[in-house]
């Protein structure tokens, strides 16, 4: 039971890498980005080059830089330009983002499945009491405690962060007491793409790369953001580690319904609180 | 020394001649092939396979003059694997025209076709779908299958599993009507030699996480796995069960997955693993040596794997149906195909009347090298009619 824990960890720390980029975004420009899946296999891909030529690390720094630079010109030549148009507007260009994005790593790297060696220096078991456990998936858990971390260290302390949490709640009265929220638009839609191609880039050792897997995880992605609250990143965080638990658990105990049962939770949290689980709080 | 007149006439006649083999072949409806089938999604790379194949299929037909003097033409469309989609999708080719269609993934995208055709007035050829009930108990007149189904793979691995040591047994399959039906398969083939399968899983298709998959099947005791993953599913359950070391800890047989192109992808994750081979570009007929040849020509480098074969033999039945009804009304084409024998990849294959099952030998084998590569290498091969057994009587036409 202890392993499905740590995998339930695993899986929660991956969505959660994923899921708060699209909660950042959500929370500055209020777009709800399909093409964050997009961005997440571009990550795993962009990784998967970086990776042949200067290794594990150098493919986590690329990708992250990489999409870091896309998520700023996606803010200022999409994001900025739909920000007075209709949300329905903005869920179909960034849909189409996402299909434009499946094209264009179908072009580059082909539509053949493509696989992501695990470092030498993180692959292996070790033993956890009587069971042993992968190396690798300790790397993931760790990954997700630092952006953990890190995000809460830069949006409780930092000024950057103070006017995010500000713009997240009321975008019109933090600009109006002075902040420049279009320039911070782009760095929190920066670091939102940057958590996306960090989340492919951790995830493409563990999955198949190939141009339509992003499709797959955003529909989880989604569900960990409605069912944490919208805009709320201690919801995602929360959410995250609960349908990463329930995932796992599920397929113990309750196999035959086990890939409805984060969809269940979704819609009980939502009948409850309409908001999500921490959405009132954000 | 022919005269200027001579010369002059031997000209004429040539282009008058080809001038009717023109209008000949204009005055033909062209035959249109449909191909609803998953370009994206969980089942992209098998889409990706059926595409090459049957592209092939066409341009090799059109440069030898077409088939029964007609052009052959080729629409596909997106199903993403998804039953519904492949419905909506095959009733879009049917009435754009392409009312003979191949080249679905899913068991459950020919399950949910087949009902249909008559409706459509049009016709199907499944190539890569394998739920038993495709020609049987949803069988129809305009349904055909070219491949192998379930109970045809487990009576191939069944010589193989009874001579296996291993006592107890997992199953890990896609939970799709294929996933649980090559399960059944498998149990019952175990059940038969002895065998017990401690614990049985079924993901739902395009699953990320296996984990706890894994985590169960390690749980079990089991000192063997049948595994009925397909496309990325497979490749995603084979890395995470390498990582979890459960490849090196059981002895591991499949279906599906000891193809050509999953053990490029794995590499050295996939040696040793046993598995039914329904296609192997090695297959020792002067059918197969020829296509791999062609094939080799018109894409440099590589050889025809599972998925490829399997749909150009598809291809291979509509052509020669086609031929012999001298037409391509669907009813006509499907008529010609009932109770025929074809030239096919396998050589000599007849299409069974009574539930159009495609009589085809089926193979058993394991990951190894090969001229330095590794490659599905073929240990058993289980002839036509022992690896097809008779009907059992479920198809009511």
């Amino acid at each position: 039971m202890l392993v499905q824990i740590l995998n339930g960890l695993v899986y929660g720390g991956m969505l959660y890498v994923l899921s708060v980029g699209l909660v950042l975004i959500f929370g500055l420009r209020r777009v709800v980005n399909f093409a964050h899946g997009g961005l997440f296999m571009l990550g795993a891909y962009v990784g998967y080059a970086a990776y042949g030529i200067g290794g594990f690390w150098a493919a986590i720094v690329a990708s992250i830089v990489v999409l870091g630079i896309f998520g700023i010109v996606l803010d200022r030549l999409v994001f900025r330009a739909l920000q007075k148009q209709e949300p329905m507007v903005t869920v179909l260009v960034t849909f189409g983002l996402l299909m434009v994005l499946e094209d264009f790593v179908q072009s580059v790297w082909g539509k053949d499945l493509l696989t992501f060696t695990t470092p030498p220096s993180l692959s292996g078991t070790v033993a956890i009491g009587a069971v042993s456990f992968p190396v690798y998936r300790l790397v993931v858990i760790a990954a997700a405690v630092i952006v953990v971390g890190g995000l809460s260290a830069w949006l409780k302390l930092s000024r950057a962060g103070l006017y995010v949490r500000a713009s997240s709640v009321d975008p019109v009265t933090t600009a109006m007491q002075g902040v420049d929220t279009e320039h911070l638009s782009a760095l929190v839609v920066g670091v939102g793409a940057a958590l996306a191609g960090l989340s492919g880039v951790i995830a493409a050792p563990l999955l198949a790369l190939s141009p339509s897997m992003g499709s797959t995880i955003l529909i989880e992605s989604f569900i960990v953001v409605v069912t944490g609250g919208l805009g709320s990143f201690t919801g995602a965080f929360v959410a995250a580690m609960v349908i990463g638990q329930l995932h796992n658990l599920g397929v113990v105990f309750v196999p035959n319904i086990a890939s409805m049962v984060p969809l269940i939770l979704m819609v009980g949290v939502l009948i409850w609180r309409p908001a999500g689980l921490l959405g009132a709080k954000a | 020394m022919p005269t200027r007149r001579q010369v002059l006439f031997a000209c004429a006649a040539t282009v008058a001649l080809g001038l009717s083999g023109v209008a000949s072949a204009a005055d033909k409806a062209p035959l249109l092939i449909g191909v609803p089938t998953a370009l994206t999604g969980p089942y992209g790379d098998l889409g990706e396979q059926v595409r090459r194949a049957v592209n092939f299929a066409v341009d090799e037909a059109n440069e030898s003059g077409g088939v029964d003097g007609r052009k052959v033409q080729v629409s596909f469309l997106d199903t993403q694997a998804k039953a519904e989609l492949a419905r909506q999708q095959g009733e879009k080719l049917s009435l754009g025209g392409y009312k003979i269609l191949t080249g679905s993934i899913a068991s459950g995208e020919a399950l949910a076709i087949g009902p249909m055709l008559e409706r459509w007035d049009a016709m199907f050829v499944a190539t890569i779908n394998k739920a038993d009930d495709i020609t049987g108990k949803s069988c129809n007149s305009r349904l055909f299958r070219a491949n192998h189904p379930d109970y045809s793979d487990a009576v191939t691995v069944a010589p193989w599993l009874a001579a296996r040591k291993e006592v107890k047994w997992a199953v890990m399959g896609s939970d799709t009507a294929w996933g649980r039906n090559s399960g059944a398969s498998f149990a019952k083939a175990a059940a038969a030699s002895g065998k017990t399968v401690v614990t049985d899983n079924y993901a739902s298709l395009g699953s990320n996480d296996f984990a706890p998959y894994i985590q169960k099947i390690t749980d079990s005791g089991a000192q063997g796995l049948w595994v009925a993953l397909a496309g990325r599913d497979a490749i995603n359950f084979a890395t995470q069960a390498k990582q979890f070391g459960l490849l090196d800890k059981v002895t591991t047989a499949s279906v599906s997955f000891v193809t050509d192109n999953t053990v490029k992808t794995l590499g050295e994750n996939s040696k040793g693993i046993y598995g039914i081979i329904n296609y192997s570009s090695t297959l020792d007929t002067p059918e197969n040596k020829a296509f791999d040849a062609k094939w080799e020509k018109k894409y440099p480098g590589t050889v025809p794997a599972n998925f490829e074969g399997e749909a150009y033999i598809g291809m291979q039945l509509i052509f020669q149906a086609v031929q012999k009804a001298e037409s391509v009304n669907p009813a006509d084409v499907s008529k010609a195909m009932e109770g025929t024998t074809f030239h096919t990849l396998y050589g000599q294959s007849l299409m069974r009347k009574e539930d159009h099952q495609l009589v085809v030998p089926n193979f058993f084998g394991v990951v190894g090298a090969l001229n330095g590569q590794l490659r599905p290498l073929i240990t058993n091969t289980v002839p036509a009619e022992q690896a097809t057994p008779t009907p059992d009587g479920s198809c009511k036409m």
